[in-house]
Parts: structure tokens; sequence; C-alpha cells
């Protein structure tokens, strides 16, 4: 999705600074203190974790750390809210199946 | 176990604590609070549109610096505000359990306010859970904190404040607002806001909900129907619309769990469970307060006066005022509070269709089922004059507690009087100079400059205008009317933006001389 570069009301975006992290393997870019849920949304990425029993996609719902939809797998540590979870370069996010990095068979 | 002490601890440093904390500080109390976000404020630094209100309630000021003014004034009082910090829990004897990074920390208040707040309401439907269906405050924390846009093309489901708002702001951020849907017979906010939205030409569905979301990985689509008497989905009036992102602003309830486990008396309304206070947010418990949306969902205009009465109370319970100094400040806040629960949306109105204004005028049935007055409905308006010259033509047709344009006109045409909620009558006998004043600071963006005869054939209209790109003189386009649907081609004559205006522009567009009472927004192409 777009990020807002300027806005009618809030004015021009103050520049940020850019990090690369990784998604999945992937090297993703973003800028840093932003949430990891915006880059990653910057990016495309919609689904962050797949339920355990159904394995249904959940992505950004309340974006305030209340819902814990949008938990992901953060440096190896499980259940980190990535809409208040501020971005730091070299972070390695993965998506959490369940309650682990990879899907079950 | 070591227990820190403070004379008064605020939970929730939004609008209400902030105010409480304040007011307390300025007596002499050394208050801390607790809020479990990383910034403070609450919901105030989302809001980027203009507050309603008088003077005193910060009126025409947008909500983000309404927030850094109670930043700042916080500041100058020493108030101690700790972030990241969650309380988990309260007890009543007024011990507070805070969780600050990895470690539980515990206080004791000679007094303490709860200020916690509201949570969002959801409703469920087939694919509610999907990635792209997201919260109407989701949105807000994207788009005004976070810069990024939530969604391409969006339906809204609710019509109340926040559902109306938060449309505008995603029109606004750049988004494509197809729809909004509610399964309400009428539009719950002010027709004012559901105004603005409707002429930008996002067309409404009253008594219709949401009967599923489509897509497998992520919202592809969504299906609305139209809901009988039981509330049921009649059987082939489903209509589907392709959009990525489905927004959902289906009401606040108050977050008052804390006040629950402290024991306090509790009432189940259909409001939520709210704590059983007194004016001053005295709770059943002694020593224990509440105010804002967690003692009843209001605007945070009237979560920062709750706030201020809670603060004044507290620094008189711990012996910092006498009661008299209580009951004047008390009574100065009461009577600030009492203006802005006037009108028709007044908490005792609520679900109530109200069918005529305070004048005796009957209300626009349109603004409710479709989001705008008719062009035959809006001659009946105190604020709406025909006249030769420029002059103003206000659209303001509920009695909602709001009065800046009466200041804003330094000429006196415009004339509302003591009852802040009467509605605004244009005084024919006074000169409007064009100086569009009016139209900046009506935060309904509800104020347009007419003039009839520009030249032969031709006329003018000036509005309000928040959107990017700004239009150039010379700019031709068309002119959409309330409905939001084309009335004629608009050449773009004039575009005016100052300081007082506070970002918004004001735009003035030629159209033919018998649409300058029809053409209500400019668009580049039809």
């Amino acid at each position: 999705m777009e990020r807002i570069e300027n806005h009618p009301i809030l004015g021009e975006t103050p520049k940020r600074k850019k990090v690369t992290f990784s998604y999945d393997g992937k090297m993703l870019e973003g800028y840093e203190g932003e949430p990891i849920a915006t880059a990653l949304k910057a990016a495309g990425v919609m689904a962050h974790r797949y339920t355990a029993k159904t394995h249904e996609p959940r992505g950004i719902f309340c974006a305030i750390g209340r819902c814990t939809d949008c938990v992901m797998i953060v440096d190896g540590k499980p259940n980190i809210r990535t809409c208040i979870t501020p971005l730091e370069a070299g972070m390695v996010v993965q998506t959490q199946y369940g309650v682990s990095a990879t899907p079950e068979e | 176990m070591k227990i820190e002490r403070y004379d008064m601890i605020v939970i929730g440093a939004g609008p209400a604590g902030l105010s409480a904390a304040i007011e307390a500080a300025k007596k002499g109390l050394k208050p801390i609070v607790f809020d479990e976000n990383a910034r403070p404020g609450g919901q105030l630094f989302k809001q980027i549109h203009k507050f309603f209100g008088s003077k005193e309630h910060k009126a025409k000021v947008r909500g983000f610096k309404i927030g850094e003014e109670l930043l700042e004034e916080a500041e100058e009082y020493g108030v101690e505000v700790i972030l990241n910090a969650t309380v988990v829990g309260l007890y009543p004897e007024k011990e507070v359990t805070v969780k600050i990074g990895d470690k539980v920390k515990h206080y004791k208040g000679d007094a303490i306010l709860v200020a916690t707040g509201a949570s969002e309401n959801m409703v469920n439907f087939e694919g509610w859970t999907k990635p792209g269906v997201i919260g109407a405050g989701a949105a807000q924390t994207m788009m005004n904190l976070h810069h990024i846009k939530p969604g391409n093309r969006i339906l809204m489901l609710g019509s109340g404040n926040v559902g109306l708002v938060v449309s505008y702001q995603l029109m606004q951020a750049g988004c494509e607002v197809v729809a909004l849907a509610d399964a309400a017979p009428r539009v719950g906010g002010y027709g004012v806001h559901a105004a603005k939205v409707a002429r930008c030409g996002v067309p409404f569905y009253l008594s219709h909900t949401i009967v599923k979301v489509e897509g497998d990985e992520c919202v592809t689509g969504v299906v609305i129907g139209q809901v009988g008497p039981d509330w049921k989905v009649i059987p082939g009036t489903e209509k589907h619309f392709d959009v990525d992102t489905v927004c959902l602003a289906v009401g606040l309830s108050p977050m008052s769990q804390l006040l629950k486990q402290a024991e306090v008396k509790m009432n189940d309304t259909k409001g939520g469970h709210v704590p059983e206070c007194d004016k001053h947010g005295a709770t059943s418990v002694p020593g224990i307060y509440a105010a804002g949306d967690v003692s009843g969902i209001e605007e945070a205009s009237s979560a920062m006066i709750e706030g201020r009465m809670s603060g004044t109370a507290i620094a008189c319970y711990l012996g910092y005022m006498t009661e008299e100094e209580r009951d004047s400040r008390i009574d100065e806040l009461e009577k600030q509070l009492d203006t802005l629960r006037q009108g028709m949306f007044a908490p005792k109105n609520r679900g109530k269709l109200v069918e005529k204004t305070d004048e005796g005028i009957d209300v626009s049935m349109n603004l409710l089922n479709k989001g705008f007055v008719t062009d035959d409905e809006i001659e009946r308006f105190p604020g709406v004059t025909h006249q030769k010259g420029i002059h103003p033509v206000i659209e303001c047709t509920q009695n909602i507690p709001c009065n800046p344009c009466q200041d804003a006109c330094k000429m006196g045409c415009i004339r509302i009087g003591e009852n802040i909620t009467s509605l605004p009558a244009i005084d024919p006998e006074k000169k409007c100079i064009g100086c569009g004043m009016c139209v900046a600071s009506c935060s309904g963006q509800s104020i347009f400059l007419v003039e009839e005869d520009v030249e032969e054939g031709y006329g003018e209209v000036t509005m309000p205008y928040e959107f990017l790109p700004v239009p150039e003189v010379g700019d031709r386009g068309v002119a959409l009317g309330r409905n939001g649907q084309y009335v004629c081609d608009a050449e773009v004559t004039k575009v005016r933006i100052a300081p007082a205006f506070d970002h918004t522009y004001l735009l003035t567009i030629k159209v033919p001389n018998d649409m300058v009472m029809r053409a209500r927004f400019y668009k580049k192409e039809a």
C-alpha cells in the first residue's frame, strides 16, 4: 500500500531513516521506528499470521496493540504485536503459523 | 515488596486523564499518569478535523493541535507521565499494579482517577477476520500517525460521527470510499459531517449491513444487503463492491474492567458497563474517580471538561483546596459541559428521531436517510438566504453545540445568539465583505459564499476545500451537488489560503447563475 508523502492537513511527511529488515527470508525496506506492521503494509504484506486450528490468515485489525491479530515472530520471539513494535535495522520478521515459524502439514 | 506512593494516580494519558492531572497539579498535587501506549494524548493525535463547540471548548481547533496544547500544559505544571506502562490491576485499597517492560511495579495513591477511555465495538459477518477488515481507529492510526494509506478502495460500515469523520479523512489521505453503509435506518452522526462526505460522491446505504467479505488471503470485495424490520438481510437486495478494505465504525464501549476489579458499583447501560459516579466523577469507592469515555461515551471535548472536574474534586478531597473553591470551579466547568450536552445529539436524545429543530423547522429527512439535504429542503433553514452581492449560505440544519461562525464574521452577518445550539441565521441588514472567515471557521464545512451575478449569466460559489492537489485558478472541472452528482461544468476563479484558515483552502468556482444554490463541490473530472 502507498505511503502518504503529502497530506492536506498534516503537510509533508517528515523524512526518516531507511532501514532494511528480513521478512520470511526476503529483504525489505522500512523506516526506523515506525511500527513493523506499517513497513510490511508498505511492502504489500497483508497476512501476518495463520491461526493454529483452522489456518486462516490474520492481518492488521486494531493497529493499537489490543487485538493481537497482527502478531508475528520477530527475532525468533513469537506473538510480537507488529502494530506497536518499532522497526529496527536488521530485524528478522517471520509469518507466524499457530505459534511457530513453519506451516503445519 | 516495594510500594511507591503518590497523591494522585491517573490511569490513561488521554484527554480526560491529562486534563485531570493538569487541574490537580495547578493546585499543588504531584500526580503520576500511566499510559500503556508509546505516546500520550489518547486518540487526540489521530483527530485532524476541527472540533465543534465554542471558544472555551477550543472549537475550530483541530484535535491534534488540542493534544499538543494539552501536552505543553502538562509539562508546564510538571505532570509526570509514564508511557508503555500498562495498569494490570486496581484494588479498592487504591493500589495499582503496573506492567512496565517485563516488570510489574506496585503503587499506592491517596486518590486514583481511571480515565481508560473506550474500545471499539465489532460486528461479525462472513469473512470479518480477513486481512483488510479493519477498525475505524486502525484506519486513523495508519493514515494520520504512520502516514500510510489503509487501503485504496474502502467500504465504511457505520454512520456515526466516527464513521463519517474517518470516511472524510480516508479521502483526504487519497483513498476512495466506495460506499458508507449502516444497518440503522438513519445517519447517526452530525448531518454536517454526513453532508461533506456525500457531496464528494460517496453513496450512503442506510438500513444496509454487510452480508459477507470476499477474498482468500485478504479482502477483494464486499457484499452488502438491505435489512428488514427484523434486522435480517432481505434476499435479492445484495450489492457487490470491489474493495481492498472494509472499515468498521460500529460504536465504542467503555473500558471499565479496572473499575469493576476495584469493586466500584457498576451500571449496565445501553452505552456499556459504566461506573456509578457523582457529578465530580467520584465512584462508590472513596478516593477512586472516573472521567472521560470510561464513564460513558462522549466527545473528547466533554472528556477534557470531565477530567478537569475530577482533578478539581480530587484536589479538594486531598485537602489542596476548600470546598467553596471546588464548588465555584466545578460550577464553571459544569456550565461548559452542559452546553456541549445540548441539542439534537444530547445524551438524552440518543437513538431518538428528532423531527423538528428547536426553531420548529422540519429536519431534512434526506439528510438522515441519504446523507445530504436536497435542493428544496435547504431553502427552509435560517442560514440560507438569497441576496444581491456576495453573502454566506450556511447549510447547518441541526441543533448542535457549535458557534465559531458567529465570532468569525466581523461584519455581524451571522447570528446564533446566547443558545449555542441554535441554528445560525443570516442578518440580511449586515453587509458581507466576502472575507471567507466563516467558511474556514465552520468545523462542519457547511458554510459557502454565494454570489449570484458575477458576470452575464454566471455566478460564483466559494467552498471549503481540504484535499490535495489544491486546484489552481483557471482549472476547469465539474461542480457536484449536495448529493455528489454532476450539476454543471465549473471554472476555478480564486484559491485562497491564510494562516487563520488553518489548512482549509477557500476555493471559488464560476458556474451558471442558476447553479449557485446547487454547486457544492468541485472535482477536476466527472
